[in-house]
């Protein structure tokens, strides 16, 4: 399962949507229930999927979509 | 007594009067880039809504819901629901499937209103709807069956015209809002046409704006501030305003009180405690900026927050007082009044406001009792939708009960001091702790919950929920994530709990009653008093 295919589950079941359909443009304006709160979620979910940790100063500075999956990509690297 | 629809004082009033193409919002969107609109624009927009859903069939004091984020859309239809007489209920769009029931099942809403992607939600349920009859999505351009339909498709085939009546009776019901209590389901208060004499007169008497203002009420319009005094004060007063579609947003905010020049801006305490986080380099732009005054409502204004505000918009910032159930601004600080920082200030003109012991007896000055209004007001609500007896228990002979504790200053100010029951205040949201704990209870894990508000330096009050598992069951983060996104999804988000404590037994007196007072000592480190009456 590719990255984008992991993720799009992760937002799915966070935001209880089936219908999600993610894009590098995408922000937490075009999700309904995307919101402050519900983003801790979303963080968390990422985090113990991905077994990765994000810092506390990052949480709230992706701009959209395409920056969190960058932010992931560069954590599994360094991962590995 | 007659008083003009809140549609006809608000819209047609004024396109009659020749303000048909007279901007009354500038709407920001999340881009920021702006649409003005009329109040032509939403007066022929509200009464295509009211020609479709009196083809639909709806009838007066009939409830019609509308679902939706903050729009143009959601105030053209809130109008057009009025115009129909017919009573509007306007629901967060973040709402969980559960939420939505305890509402539209009280309400026994006859249609809902909302946009494609928040269907899955109301369809989840409409089972247990038997009153629903349809559901308008505005979004899509084709009806899905009989029961789902396009409102941009009828909305097409209707006209831009409808005949009402503009006078009714004041106690012709026009809105409902529902609001949560300690026990039980969240509660509608319904509301009059008769609001509006109340809603204009306290916006005047307190927000005081001029002809070059430009006002900015931050609140959704799920919010009754946010319908009182962002859609309802301003349309009726022809007051130039803004609205934005995004949430908070440090730059964004900024940008608009600086380049879009707002003078009022209507805010939230959770709003400046937020922005008080930011490094104070992120408000150079706004050193200069054309603010006259700046007003919170939602929660107590802590000093903390009054002087950093006063000092980074170099303005006045005044806090106020009032519920979902009080219709308008009760106690207010306001110009002309010398702003005691942390207090809420004075009833406003025809308010008279109490302090009563327990016995229901008034109380001198400095005494902490319960916060009373002497009942009557015009914008009173008039009823808990279709729970009565719940209605009468807010009141105390000729006083209404607010279940706030405060009190009142030797100079008449009136300071608030806590809830007295157990509905949790977080970031102006009013939590029912029985709503989170009853959605937790569906989790296969949990075996028991109690949850109870505790103080917070942003939220003002955050949610604790101390949980007993179930047998053999560990907790660990993957749990708490699966509590945590239950309770975004069936109750709200503003509902999740900042913090769960494991505990082998929630404390309970001998008539299985939740000693959340206990739970509050134990968690802030308090003594928890007398406990002899715990099972």
């Amino acid at each position: 399962m590719d990255l984008n295919e992991k993720l799009t589950g992760v937002f799915r079941e966070v935001f209880d949507d089936q219908s999600i359909v993610l894009s590098e443009e995408m922000t937490a304006d075009d999700v309904d229930a995307w919101d402050s709160l519900s983003h801790i979620n979303l963080i968390i979910a990422i985090e113990l999927t991905f077994e990765i940790e994000f810092k506390q100063s990052e949480i709230q500075n992706f701009a959209n979509v395409g920056q969190l999956k960058q932010s992931i990509e560069s954590k599994l690297l360094n991962h590995n | 007594m007659f008083v003009n629809n809140i549609a006809y004082e608000s819209l047609t009033k004024h396109c009659e009067n020749g303000k048909n193409d007279t901007v009354i919002i500038h709407w920001i969107q999340n881009d920021l880039t702006m649409i003005e609109y009329s109040y032509g624009d939403f007066e022929t927009e509200s009464n295509k809504v009211a020609n479709v859903l009196t083809y639909l069939g709806i009838q007066n004091g009939e409830v019609v819901s509308i679902f939706l984020p903050r729009s143009p859309m959601l105030i053209s239809c809130y109008f057009g629901i009025l115009k129909l007489q017919a009573i509007s209920c306007i629901l967060f769009s973040t709402l969980g499937e559960d939420a939505l029931l305890d509402r539209l099942g009280n309400s026994q809403a006859k249609v809902v209103i909302t946009k494609a992607s928040l269907v899955r939600k109301i369809l989840a349920i409409k089972d247990k709807l038997p009153s629903l009859k349809y559901i308008l999505i505005v979004d899509q351009d084709e009806n899905q069956s009989e029961f789902l339909l396009s409102l941009r498709k009828l909305l097409d085939n209707s006209k831009g015209t409808f005949e009402y009546r503009h006078q009714l009776d004041a106690e012709t019901p026009a809105f409902l809002q529902y609001t949560s209590g300690s026990t039980g389901k969240p509660k509608g208060a319904l509301h009059v046409h008769g609001v509006i004499e109340d809603i204009i007169q306290s916006f005047r008497e307190i927000m005081m704006l001029e002809q070059d203002d430009l006002y900015w009420c931050i609140a959704d319009p799920a919010w009754i501030t946010g319908l009182c005094y962002g859609i309802i004060a301003p349309f009726s007063t022809l007051a130039d305003s803004i609205q934005y579609s995004g949430t908070y947003n440090t730059d964004h905010w900024l940008n608009i009180l600086k380049d879009k020049k707002v003078t009022i801006w209507y805010t939230a305490p959770t709003a400046l405690r937020m922005m008080m986080q930011e490094d104070e380099s992120a408000f150079d732009q706004i050193r200069s900026n054309s603010l006259k005054r700046i007003y919170s409502v939602g929660e107590p204004l802590n000093p903390e927050i009054y002087h950093w505000g006063k000092r980074i918009f170099g303005t006045e910032v005044y806090d106020n007082w009032w519920q979902s159930e009080t219709g308008s601004i009760m106690i207010s600080n306001r110009p002309g009044l010398e702003v005691k920082p942390g207090s809420m200030g004075k009833p406003r003109n025809g308010i008279e406001a109490f302090i009563l012991d327990e016995e229901m007896q008034p109380l001198p000055s400095g005494l902490h009792g319960h916060l009373s209004l002497y009942k009557g007001w015009k914008s009173m609500f008039r009823t808990y939708y279709h729970k009565e007896e719940a209605y009468k228990a807010k009141f105390h002979g000729e006083y209404y009960i607010t279940g706030d504790l405060a009190y009142k200053d030797e100079d008449g100010y009136f300071w608030y001091v806590s809830r007295s029951d157990d509905v949790i205040n977080t970031a102006g949201h009013l939590v029912g702790p029985f709503e989170v704990e009853s959605a937790l209870l569906e989790i296969d894990e949990i075996g028991d919950v109690a949850v109870i508000g505790a103080d917070d330096p942003i939220l003002h009050k955050k949610i604790i929920a101390f949980i007993v598992l179930s047998k053999d069951v560990e907790w660990n983060k993957v749990l708490e994530l699966k509590c945590r996104i239950y309770i975004s999804n069936k109750v709200s988000t503003v509902a999740i709990p900042s913090e769960f404590v494991v505990i082998d037994k929630i404390p309970k007196n001998q008539s299985g009653k939740i000693l959340r007072r206990y739970l509050r000592a134990v968690y802030e480190g308090k003594d928890p008093g007398d406990v002899s009456t715990m099972e």
